[in-house]
């Protein structure tokens, strides 16, 4: 049963009908936002970062490791993600300062480019 | 009938599981319970219970491993343990591990100043290839990486460095290795095995507990093997843009494990020229040969230009230790390396089991492949073999025909080892296999299938004690294996770790002072300043580690504690408030009280912590000492 439930959870977020799954990403962003700016709470920090996590997770894994079974290609997504986000942070801290309105643009930029490489590369 | 024993078998199997959950939630517990502010290494304040239970985890592990189980729960399972097994520094001790990792925090926390006001890195570092260096090497990455998950997260970055290459690595070299091994063999158990015995090769463990950017290097390292082994049998752009891409993320977080992926990936290249010619004629096998140099010449050779971008490197070839070293320690040093120096026979023992039984599982393959030209994996089996070689010869080499290297020769087993745990699992499958056969099973959860009546009694005997052996002493085996190499992964002899005490005076003079402050101590408080406050703060300063100035202000205190050395500290540093830390454990006891009584007697203001443990001394630019 909760194999089922993670199965279509994974192939709803992969197909990103009307881009929901890509708004909810930017709401996980905009939460992270708030947090980081005015609330300053963990444990609303874990639950948004965990939500961008997977969601964009689940987008670059079904985009490069589509035929790694699901929780390889989920933990890959994730991996890539981790990697695309400290690339972005990377040159934002070289070329200005990776303050609260910058890092929230580097997450909303890594974002897009998960959902944006899902459908170009993805099968 | 399998239908009525496929039941059971799973009831069985889920008995297990939950089993297995059972004991790695206690371990953790253990663990948790192990944690202390003042010890030297891990071994002398791990709770008695916690080896025993994480023996018997992992020995289930091992049995759910072997078990028909989906792979994905399997993995999920080593996951687990991994990060456990992975996560002793960072939860026993209050700092994690001393030297590497707080001086890596120490930077990380100037990062995060100064990126989130000024950018990095802050002012010039010196010639145009050192800026590139400092811009795009060292800590960078890993720091851009930390500092952003922090601020997400909403928690002091300590706790995101203390955790993030023990999970990280905990998570994605089990992957790795599967990946890795799936490659080379098509029993879908045998990667399984392989990414749960990782975790049996000590220096592999170490890397993964600490959090420097060569551990993170280490990790980008292993997935880049695994898609130069897809890269060898595909001619797809996804496989080789995924290589490229994690070798140049290797090359971004350590200079090692960058140049490692990019001498694998020349000889992946060479290999696939090799495959796509139809003779196998000895002039194309010697056309291997040629990258094959090339590739083992790459580390010592950028090692030796490696001074142009990082000045205080000084790598040179050297014959010295032909001249220096008796012909036994040469020898010694050949074939077992920093092994033979001191090191007890367990440990010599825990460390080469590993590699010595995939040498022995790789000269079998090398033959046995011989014979089957379209055996699957085999050019994929014959790259890792070269790479294993690749990495031997390099040790060699790093050992002893250079000097002044920039990291320690045996990083290189880390490599090593990785590339050694699919080896050792095929052999150990191999034998257990033998013994399956003769039962006529596939798993060990499937014993009850045997067809015992019909069997005679001294049959009946041999059988039981096979079933002995693949039922409990197999997996006890491979369980003992796993949790004795954490003894030879976690240093059993080392200096003080920082202390409560320590850490508690670095907050309590930066929560107390609101002036821009100096601190003179010892190496050890500036770990600990690194910890709290990070390394040349202009606002709470700690000099440097190698900082000659620094230890030489702390070292003039001690003898002749007067407010001049506090003076010239300010005004180096530019700050109001001069502070000086004196530790019992760190000087001796004899030393340290003749300095306190020193100190006090000049008239410096002072505080005591750690129940007299710990002095510090203050003095400002308008006080007139007493």
């Amino acid at each position: 049963m909760g194999t089922n439930f993670a199965s279509k959870l994974e192939s709803r977020i992969t197909l990103d009908r009307f881009l929901i799954f890509t708004l909810i990403s930017y709401v996980a962003v905009a939460a992270i936002f708030v947090n980081m700016a005015i609330l300053k709470l963990p444990a609303l920090g874990l639950i948004a970062t965990t939500i961008y996590f997977l969601i964009n997770g689940v987008f670059l894994g079904n985009a490069f490791f589509a035929k790694e079974n699901s929780l390889l290609r989920l933990m890959l997504g994730i991996l890539l993600l981790v990697m695309l986000l400290g690339l972005i942070d990377w040159v934002v801290i070289i070329v200005a300062s990776l303050n609260t309105l910058m890092l929230t643009l580097a997450l909303v930029i890594a974002s897009t480019a998960s959902s944006v490489l899902k459908r170009m590369v993805g099968t | 009938m399998s239908c009525n024993h496929a039941k059971p078998v799973a009831r069985a199997l889920r008995l297990a599981e939950l089993l297995y959950l059972l004991t790695l939630s206690m371990s953790f517990y253990f663990l948790l319970m192990s944690r202390t502010g003042e010890a030297h290494t891990i071994w002398e304040v791990l709770h008695p219970a916690l080896l025993p239970t994480l023996f018997l985890a992992t020995t289930i592990l091992v049995v759910v491993s072997l078990s028909s189980e989906k792979s994905a729960y399997k993995m999920l399972f080593i996951i687990f343990h991994s990060v456990l097994i992975h996560s002793f520094l960072s939860v026993v001790f209050p700092a994690g591990d001393f030297s590497g990792q707080q001086m890596v925090l120490g930077r990380i926390r100037r990062l995060q100043d100064e990126a989130l006001i000024h950018g990095w890195p802050p002012g010039s570092t010196g010639s145009f290839p050192s800026e590139i260096f400092a811009r795009f090497g060292g800590v960078n990455f890993q720091g851009a990486i930390t500092v952003a998950l922090g601020q997400m997260l909403n928690v002091d970055i300590l706790w995101i460095h203390l955790f993030l290459v023990p999970v990280l690595w905990g998570v994605f070299t089990p992957i790795s290795v599967y990946m890795t091994t799936s490659m080379i063999t098509s029993n879908d158990k045998v990667p399984i095995l392989a990414s749960l015995l990782i975790s049996a090769f000590p220096y592999t463990t170490y890397f993964g507990a600490i959090s420097v950017p060569n551990s993170l290097g280490f990790i980008f390292f292993f997935c880049s093997l695994c898609f130069m082994l897809r890269y060898l049998s595909s001619n797809g752009f996804k496989t080789m843009a995924l290589l490229l891409l994690f070798s140049f993320f290797s090359l971004f977080s350590h200079y090692l494990t960058g140049i490692m992926s990019f001498s694998l990936a020349l000889l992946a290249i060479a290999f696939k020229a090799y495959k796509s010619e139809k003779a196998e004629s000895p002039r194309v096998k010697l056309s291997l040969i040629f990258p094959f140099i090339v590739s083992t010449s790459l580390l010592p050779l950028s090692l030796i230009y490696l001074r142009f971008v990082r000045p205080i490197t000084q790598t040179a070839f050297t014959l010295d230790k032909f001249h220096e070293l008796p012909l036994q320690e040469i020898v010694n040093l050949t074939l077992i390396g920093e092994l033979a120096y001191g090191f007890d026979s367990g440990t010599i023992f825990l460390v080469l089991v590993g590699p010595a039984l995939a040498l022995l599982c790789m000269t079998y393959l090398i033959f046995h492949l011989k014979k089957k030209p379209q055996a699957k994996g085999r050019t994929q089996t014959h790259f890792l073999i070269t790479a294993f070689l690749l990495i031997l010869v390099d040790y060699r080499i790093l050992k002893l025909f250079m000097e002044g290297l920039p990291f320690n020769e045996e990083r290189l087993w880390v490599f090593r080892d990785f590339l050694a745990a699919p080896f050792v699992a095929i052999a150990i499958w191999a034998a257990m296999s033998r013994l399956w056969t003769r039962l006529g099973v596939t798993s060990p959860l499937t014993l009850k299938l045997l067809p015992r009546k019909k069997s005679t009694s001294t049959k009946s005997h041999g059988i039981s004690g096979l079933l002995l052996v693949l039922n409990i002493l197999i997996p006890t085996l491979l369980g003992v294996w796993i949790t004795c190499s954490l003894t030879a992964s976690y240093p059993k002899f080392s200096p003080l770790q920082t202390t409560w005490y320590e850490l508690e005076a670095v907050k309590s003079i930066d929560e107390t002072t609101d002036e821009k402050y100096v601190v003179i101590g010892d190496l050890w408080t500036i770990y600990a300043g690194e910890r709290i406050v990070g390394i040349n703060n202009p606002t709470a300063y700690y000099f440097a580690e190698l900082d000659k100035t620094g230890l030489d202000l702390f070292s003039s205190m001690k003898q002749d504690p007067s407010p001049k050395w506090m003076l010239q500290a300010m005004n180096m540093t530019n700050t109001t408030i001069a502070y000086f830390i004196l530790s019992e454990p760190r000087l001796g006891a004899t030393e340290f009280n003749v300095a306190v009584s020193k100190a006090v007697q000049v008239g410096f203001r002072w505080r005591v912590m750690g129940e007299g443990k710990l002095y510090i001394f203050a003095y400002n630019m308008e006080q007139t000492p007493t």
